[in-house]
């Protein structure tokens, strides 16, 4: 039996895991489930989520085609969400902004997750002097506001796109989960099985790979959607200014912008991309409620 | 006319699991100027009792569907909340458990006993930090007057128990409940906080209610003990009757379970622990709720289909079984 | 305590010129210098004169040594494109507004969020509590330009109540405040209300009322003191809130403040002044941070010796 076979065995974690490890998700899948508010959240968001994908496919209106005689339309048996100042058909560009939307809102939630989990385990892993420092600057860095950094980053850029928008998004806004991460590495660090794991010679990559990032996992779900709201409005709010997605290409922020000169006759343009945003944030923030206490029992005992 | 007598007392909590029947039937007298000892393992309902008294239990879930809490010839389940802040901190104080959580960790000490003696005894402000730092004294807090102003993360365990204690005792209550009040505490210095309660109790003809699952420190403080097993009173009696003769087989199973470190012979046995476990309470069995583990349960006499009431075998002795140990003629099967 | 104070300020220091020294390099890294528009076209000569007058011309280190010189005494540089403006003008023309703005803004929010969570948290699972939550949880998913621009639909344009935009009379002031306000109020109601109901359960309550005191100070004492102490911590993360909500919210009301000028600033490649403001809003962030930290030990009596 190795050194790392048997430190697996002292702290339990070698051949017993994985049934622990998928009952623990078990257990808080079921707790979610006992969740309704949850629960509904999850299924809109899903629901929202296939909108996006098959509205485009099905629909009989080309998302981009001009025809001024259509222009304005309120909602209608045929255009479910109206039409637009082109008289395009809002249902099936909506859908298609959603894909923008949810696509950049992803990719930068994965790219927080990325930066903050390198940085936060760095930090809480190596410890002493190295976490001290890191720490000192995220505190100072904590709240500072992201939007302006993220309109510097695409004016450095020079052109806007999908991914140039994902590193915008993402480039001051993975504080907070560097933070979480590193406070459970820490936390995970003081357990007896990663202690017993390091006193019999267990390498520090193992200890890291095996004991330490598994554990962070379901704080790292969380955190998804904990950060997807924020992403998703901060794409909006650059759209919205003129300084995100551009046209043809559309996405609920954009879309809304380009509602903003007619809200007085046609408030719909504006308010049905708007309302898909909120709901698909609202969604997110139940979901990350519901997650935390389906994950954390301890927090549910009230 | 005794100072407190509960009688019949039950509190309910009202879960989603189901109604949890905390306490089920409980009934106390405590003499003026008395210490009485409530024992009995963790989950029984000494705390509920205590936090019943002094309707301390957050309502809901909690909620006293019956019973009477007599204090001083005052019924106490009828007050308004606004009559209970009169009655609390005044005429009966409290001690908790924890002293680690017990004081509020953002206020200095002195500002957590000044609040009680300008509350109830309407004292300004210097005089009531004059009476504070004599009370820091009383309760063994050294440089009293110093210590005024530091908070409570400043003082040890003991330490923070003493000022708990000093809160408590500020406004002179006639009747003080401690609850587990050394159970959080190093056992040397769990001896010390029981002298200064029963220094305090005589000095002041003040009555204690004190609420442990140690059978030793009962012994060594209270004048009557109360056993309560599974939310009910199963045994009352002064102290050195229930330890010279108990009646109840719970009580007895407790005693025995008791070290004898002076007997050799016992030195050498395993202690006797009481097999099984205490019932489920928000689905207690319908008679005698110690009959799944009582010994005498199967002698026929039908203690397993009728509850047991608690009756006055002799004066001040009250027991709830139908098999005490001085009525029995067989021996346990 | 003062040892901690000192040694948190000093560590600003590097923090502050790491952030002049990110934004600096990034603003390096932007093509089209203001003075090589093409639609402008300038002569050579004058072009190298402009460039030397804004230090263009020399080596980046010590363009940052200057420019931090310049931050530290107060001086933001010139326009690159505004002839005979500062950055200082600029700001000092536009900031009111926006400190004006954000003021008004966590007014709002301390003055309906925190006693709605305060309410809900005493009443736990009653009409007002779940009343207020739903509307929390709403107030953070919405978006800001859609409440501006329902707002000004119904209150300013169908009932003409209140202007639609400017920044003149106090009638102006309402709605983009109370915009910008609607995140951190639903962050307060929400975190009050978190922090109340775990501040009740606690022992040290249960003590206090068993001192017989009155509800009024045990609730207005013991529990909301220790309840407030979370909603210090988080003025600073809801600084950062407001900043970037005040960029949509001046942009649709025509509030002529910082957040409406910095988008103008970067579609006019008017990159000092981009930068300025950059550094100007982060210094307020960074020095925001330093100040709820010293705060946070003086509420807190035990971190204030744990951090000596």
């Amino acid at each position: 039996m190795s050194v790392t076979e048997i430190a697996g065995r002292l702290a339990g974690v070698d051949a017993g895991a994985p049934i622990r490890q998928s009952s623990l998700w078990q257990d808080a899948w079921r707790r979610y489930l006992r969740n309704r508010g949850a629960v509904a959240a999850g299924v809109v968001f899903l629901l929202i989520l296939a909108w996006c994908v098959v509205a485009p496919i099905v629909s009989p209106h080309d998302p981009n085609r001009i025809a001024f005689s259509d222009a304005y339309q309120g909602p209608s048996w045929s255009h479910p969400f109206g039409t637009d100042q082109f008289g395009r058909d809002l249902f099936t560009r909506a859908a298609l902004g959603g894909r923008i939307s949810i696509g950049i809102g992803f990719g930068a939630t994965l790219a927080i997750l990325g930066v903050g989990v390198v940085y936060g385990a760095i930090s809480g892993f190596v410890g002493g002097k190295l976490d001290n420092a890191l720490m000192r600057f995220l505190d100072a860095l904590y709240g500072l506001p992201y939007l302006p950094f993220a309109i510097l980053a695409l004016a450095i850029i020079g052109t806007v796109n999908f991914w140039t928008m994902v590193v915008a998004l993402s480039i001051a806004s993975w504080f907070i989960t560097a933070r979480v991460v590193r406070g459970q590495i820490i936390t995970l660090k003081e357990n007896d099985y990663v202690r017993a794991a390091r006193a019999v010679g267990v390498r520090w990559y193992a200890v890291l790979g095996r004991h330490l990032l598994p554990n962070t996992l379901g704080v790292l779900v969380i955190t998804i959607f904990l950060e997807l709201p924020g992403v998703i409005l901060g794409e909006a709010f650059l759209s919205f200014l003129g300084l995100g997605i551009n046209p043809p290409d559309a996405s609920w922020g954009s879309m809304a912008q380009d509602g903003r000169d007619a809200y007085r006759a046609h408030p719909h343009i504006i308010v049905i991309p708007s309302l898909a945003i909120a709901t698909l944030v609202l969604c997110a923030n139940f979901i990350a409620d519901g997650l935390r206490d389906a994950l954390d029992p301890r927090t549910k005992e009230t | 006319m005794p100072l407190l007598e509960v009688a019949d007392l039950r509190t309910h909590f009202f879960t989603r699991a189901g109604v949890v029947q905390a306490v089920d039937g409980v009934d106390l007298t405590v003499e003026k100027g008395k210490t009485l000892g409530i024992v009995g393992e963790s989950g029984c309902g000494k705390s509920v009792t205590a936090l019943s008294i002094m309707r301390l239990l957050p309502t809901p879930p909690a909620r006293i569907v019956s019973g009477s809490i007599r204090f001083d010839g005052r019924e106490l389940t009828t007050l308004s909340e606004r009559e209970l802040e009169d009655v609390r901190g005044r005429e009966i104080a409290m001690v908790f458990q924890d002293p680690m959580t017990a004081l509020n960790p953002t206020l200095t000490i002195g500002t957590q006993i000044v609040e009680v003696l300008q509350r109830h005894l309407g004292l300004d402000h210097g005089a009531a930090r004059r009476r504070a730092a004599e009370l820091l004294d009383e309760v063994g807090i050294p440089r009293a007057r110093e210590r005024l102003d530091d908070y409570p993360h400043r003082f040890s365990g003991g330490m923070r128990q003493r000022v708990v204690i000093a809160i408590a005792i500020a406004c002179e209550p006639r009747l003080l409940i401690a609850d587990e009040p050394t159970t959080a505490l190093d056992v040397t210095v769990q001896a010390q906080v029981l002298d200064l309660l029963d220094d305090l109790r005589r000095e002041r003809e003040m009555a204690i209610v004190l609420i442990t699952h140690n059978m030793g420190v009962v012994a060594e403080s209270a004048d009557d003990v109360a056993v309560m097993y599974a939310g009910q009173i199963v045994e009352h009696a002064p102290a050195h009757e229930l330890f010279a003769s108990p009646e109840h087989p719970y009580t007895e199973a407790l005693l025995a379970a008791l070290p004898d470190l002076d007997d050799p012979a016992a030195r050498e046995r395993r202690l006797a622990a009481i097999p099984g476990r205490p019932p489920d309470l928000i689905d207690p069995p319908p008679a005698c709720r110690f009959a799944a583990r009582c010994p005498y349960a199967g002698c026929g006499d039908g203690c397993a289909l009728e509850p047991p009431v608690l009756r006055e075998l002799r004066p001040q002795h009250r027991v709830r079984t139908t098999h005490p140990a001085s009525e029995r003629t067989t021996v346990p099967a | 305590m003062a040892a901690y104070i000192i040694r948190r300020v000093v560590w600003t220091v590097p923090v502050v010129l790491l952030v002049i020294f990110m934004t600096f390099t990034l603003m390096k890294q932007i093509e089209g210098n203001p003075f090589r528009k093409t639609e402008r076209a300038v002569p050579a000569a004058v072009q190298a004169n402009l460039e030397r007058k804004f230090n263009l011309d020399r080596p980046w280190y010590v363009q940052y040594a200057n420019y931090v010189r310049g931050v530290a005494t107060g001086d933001l540089g010139p326009s690159l494109v505004l002839r005979d403006r500062t950055v200082n003008d600029i700001v000092e023309e536009q900031f009111p507004r926006s400190i004006e703005l954000g003021l008004l803004a966590f007014g709002w929010a301390v003055l309906l969020g925190v006693p709605a969570g305060v309410l809900a948290a005493l009443k736990p699972n009653s009409r007002f509590d779940y009343g207020s939550m739903l509307f929390s949880n709403v107030g953070f998913a919405l978006p800001n330009f859609l409440v501006a621009t329902l707002l000004i639909y119904f209150v300013s344009v169908k009932w003409g109540v209140l202007p639609t935009s400017g920044w003149t009379t106090w009638q102006h002031k309402i709605l983009p405040s109370f915009t910008l306000g609607l995140v951190p109020m639903a962050y307060f109601a929400r975190l009050v209300r978190g922090t109340m109901l775990e501040t009740l359960q606690q022992d040290y309550v249960r003590t206090a009322r068993a001192k017989g005191l009155r509800r009024r100070r045990v609730v207005g004492v013991h529990v909301l003191r220790n309840s407030l102490i979370p909603v210090v911590t988080a003025a600073a993360p809801l600084l950062g809130y407001i900043i970037t909500g005040s960029f949509i919210v001046e942009n649709i009301f025509a509030v002529p403040g910082i957040g409406r000028y910095y988008v103008t600033a970067v579609s006019a490649r008017d990159y000092s002044v981009v930068m300025g403001l950059t550094v100007l809003l982060s210094i307020i962030v960074i020095v925001a941070n330093l100040v709820v930290d010293i705060l946070y030990g003086i509420l807190d009596p035990r971190t204030r010796e744990a951090r000596t």
